[in-house]
């Protein structure tokens, strides 16, 4: 079974997340802050990130550049899911190596899975 | 204070007050786009029959809030890129740009649009080499989106769209053409086809989605390049809207 940790911070978005992700045979680690996110990251197995941006304490751009600047997690890839779209918050995300950037409210859960069904394909 | 000084310093408060507004749009923005969201999944899930059987009725009402959400989620989107367009305290980036790949790729994206109304979407591509446009490709590619969208939006099952891309060595531009067989416009409702919030009856009757901002935002983005807008209608015969950029 795929490991996925959700960094969220909207506990009732979270939990439809990770109810989705549950349901589609994932194991879900959450996290609802930026520092537990950090910390969180670091659990051994996981193998996929979907990661909000605008949390509190560090946001989510601080724990991707952590995520890709650790030797043994750089290999994880990473979703970020928000609903920021300028143009200047999806290049920021992508030089700091995003697998991939979804504007949550274009998405509906279904094709949330089908993109982390085709990342960890 | 001389009169330039004054000017310059009104100049800086309407800057202030522009940069408080566009924050506002963005913050408002994101915040309804959380809202939205979560609408959009617990709808889905009920349409889904996830959260159980539900009647006919209830189905009904439950996709007529999808709909309106959906709606919502569009007007929001477009409300982001308008004030992006419109900001003219965020610079547009400018840079030399392959016009034919970018068209290329904004094409593809129509794939999955096109395929569900077997609509053929036809590029004909120059015969000679085009030279690269100096353009902002994020904001240029708006404006294909919405009038690849609006093409295909409002035509019919099996229609075809012809979108062609030419050269013009004399004035120095890139000229584009999109041209739909669908609804078309009225004769009344041309002139005002690029104000804020206008859609015709026609166009909502097609296709009740949409914020009537598409094409308004993307006046304003050919206007800040400096080129043209400008379109051929007729009801029940189809449109072609015609863009020229300038190359420098």
């Amino acid at each position: 079974m795929k490991k996925v940790l959700i960094v969220e911070d909207d506990a009732f978005l979270q939990g439809l997340e990770a109810g989705k992700l549950k349901k589609d045979n994932y194991e879900v680690v959450v996290a609802s802050t930026g520092e537990e996110g950090m910390e969180k990251i670091h659990e051994p197995g996981i193998d996929l990130v979907l990661l909000d941006l605008i949390l509190p304490k560090f946001d989510g751009f601080e724990i991707l550049r952590k995520i890709k600047e650790t030797e043994n997690l750089k290999h994880i890839p990473v979703i970020v899911f928000s609903n920021l779209s300028e143009e200047k918050d999806i290049k920021r995300a992508e030089s700091l190596g995003a697998a991939d950037f979804m504007v949550k409210s274009n998405f509906t859960l279904d094709e949330l899975v089908d993109h982390i069904n085709k990342i960890l394909k | 204070m001389d009169d330039l000084e004054k000017l310059k310093v009104e100049n800086e408060e309407l800057k202030k007050v522009n940069a408080v507004r566009s924050d506002l749009i963005s913050i408002s923005a994101h915040q309804l786009r959380t809202s939205l969201s979560a609408l959009k999944w617990i709808l889905r899930m009920f349409a889904d029959k996830d959260l159980g059987k539900i009647t006919q009725e209830q189905e009904g009402f439950i996709e007529k809030a999808l709909e309106s959400n959906e709606r919502m989620i569009v007007l929001v989107n477009d409300l982001l890129t308008l004030n992006h367009s419109d900001d003219a305290s965020i610079p547009f980036n400018f840079k030399q740009v392959n016009i034919i790949g970018l068209l290329e790729e904004t094409l593809f994206e129509f794939y999955g649009e096109t395929h569900k109304k077997n609509i053929e979407l036809i590029f004909i591509k120059p015969t000679t080499d085009i030279p690269l446009v100096r353009c902002d490709s994020e904001m240029i590619r708006v404006v294909m989106q919405n009038l690849i969208e609006n093409s295909i939006k409002y035509s019919d099952q099996n229609d075809k769209v012809f979108v062609s891309l030419k050269y013009k060595a004399e004035t120095n531009t890139i000229d584009i053409s999109i041209h739909d067989t669908g609804i078309g416009i009225k004769q009344e409702d041309q002139d005002k086809i690029f104000n804020k919030f206008f859609r015709t009856r026609n166009a909502i009757e097609k296709d009740n989605i949409g914020s009537g901002l598409g094409l308004y935002t993307t006046k304003n983005i050919i206007l800040r390049h400096k080129g043209k807008i400008w379109f051929e209608s007729a009801p029940d015969s189809g449109t072609t809207f015609y863009v020229t950029l300038p190359i420098n």
